[in-house]
């Protein structure tokens, strides 16, 4: 043997490795048959991705000839070949068959699992962030504020209590005073004189049928758990209907929250409490604030 | 041809083979040379010789020398058999139907 086929090379010694597995009948030849290849290469990648294909291509080869079928004509036949009676099978089902076959099986299991409700189990205990509560430190018990003081003596302004609001989220904020509409009605007349009395003024806000806050709560800030508060300014006819689109008079921070407090009140138009003076209803402005909050 | 002709898988690398040994169908060759007619790595190369001469496409046998006197293991050589040679001649010949030159 030359220097190549010494026994230290690393080359070598995975052929013989290789060739210690296999099938006992064939072990002898591919040793032989590998280390007169081996010898034929000269470089010492060449030789060790040799020796690495052997060691390959003995588990193929265990794959192939598994199954050793001796010759009929009984064991005195079969030396004859140096495949020593082993016969190559084409494998019932090929690596390729079965790594489809454990693909589909997968498949069929995840199917499984969501159609025999197993999932659902999983999505029910996960618990609803998105139930809506109602905030008492928020419903509107402020009185309005007090107007300024004059030399005159007025009749101070009485705001009726509030009909119950049918959304837990809508509220008269303490910094939202009713707004007199301006234009029709003017406090004074060119003459100087002051009106008799200052009419009972009741301040308007969403009334019955008023929509639910919960479906014009943003989509993505439902799913992000963001939350916040608007202030809208409405602009409302005796009818209860919008005569103005709505403003924000204090943005939440938060544009989504923004745009949804607008979406509500817009929706509301025709489902608002007039603002009253002397009980009957007027044209008026005011502001309330639209909250979007996320239950625990 | 025999039953056990027809349970060859024939692959893009088993092709390969056959058409090495194509080249010449009388010679005689060892694992290197199909090696490098056919640029096929020894991991696929030497179960698909295997397999070819389990199904009686190939006869194989050893080198006449004295390893002892050349310094060198004897190189396993194999040939088409005359079966073997027909059948890889119709494979490919099935694959030229078609196609034009």
């Amino acid at each position: 043997m030359n220097s190549r086929n010494d026994k230290t090379d690393l080359a070598h010694r995975l052929i013989l490795r290789a060739a210690q597995r296999a099938p006992a009948p064939l072990a002898p030849r591919l040793e032989e048959e590998w280390l007169a290849d081996l010898g034929s290469r000269t470089g010492a990648l060449s030789r060790l991705r040799l020796a690495l294909g052997c060691c390959w291509a003995i588990g193929v080869i265990r794959h192939d000839f598994r199954v050793p079928q001796l010759a009929a004509s009984g064991a005195a036949a079969a030396p004859k070949s140096l495949l020593g009676g082993w016969r190559y099978e084409l494998p019932l089902l090929s690596r390729r068959t079965l790594a489809f076959i454990a693909i589909a099986a997968v498949h069929v299991l995840i199917i499984y699992v969501f159609i025999s409700g197993l999932a659902q189990h999983v999505v029910a205990s996960i618990p609803n962030i998105t139930q809506a509560f109602v905030d008492p430190q928020l419903t509107p018990q402020h009185p309005l504020p007090a107007p300024p003081r004059t030399d005159f003596h007025l009749r101070p302004i009485l705001v009726g209590p509030l009909d119950p609001p049918p959304l837990a989220k809508i509220e008269i904020g303490p910094d939202a005073p009713v707004l007199p509409d301006p234009g029709p009605r003017d406090s004074t007349d060119s003459t100087g004189q002051l009106p008799p009395q200052p009419p009972q003024r009741t301040a308007g806000g969403p009334g019955k049928g008023f929509p639910n806050t919960d479906d014009y709560y943003p989509a993505t800030s439902r799913r992000i758990a963001e939350t916040g508060a608007a202030m809208v300014r409405v602009c409302v006819d005796t009818q209860g209907r919008l005569s103005a689109d709505p403003t924000i008079a204090a943005s939440s921070g938060s544009r989504r929250i923004d745009d949804g407090a607008l979406n509500l009140a817009k929706a509301g138009s025709g489902h608002y409490r007039p603002t009253l003076e002397d009980g009957q209803p007027v044209n008026s402005c005011f502001a309330y604030r639209i909250r979007f909050t996320l239950a625990n | 041809m025999g039953q056990k002709d027809k349970a060859v898988r024939m692959s893009l690398q088993t092709l390969r083979v056959l058409e090495a040994f194509l080249e010449n169908p009388a010679d005689e060759l060892a694992g290197a040379d199909v090696q490098k007619r056919g640029q096929l790595a020894s991991g696929t190369l030497y179960p698909i010789l295997l397999r070819l001469e389990a199904a009686g496409w190939f006869v194989s046998r050893w080198e006449a020398v004295d390893p002892a006197h050349v310094g060198r293991p004897r190189r396993r050589l194999y040939r088409l058999t005359p079966s073997g040679l027909a059948r890889a001649s119709e494979v490919f010949a099935s694959f030229g139907r078609g196609v034009t030159a």
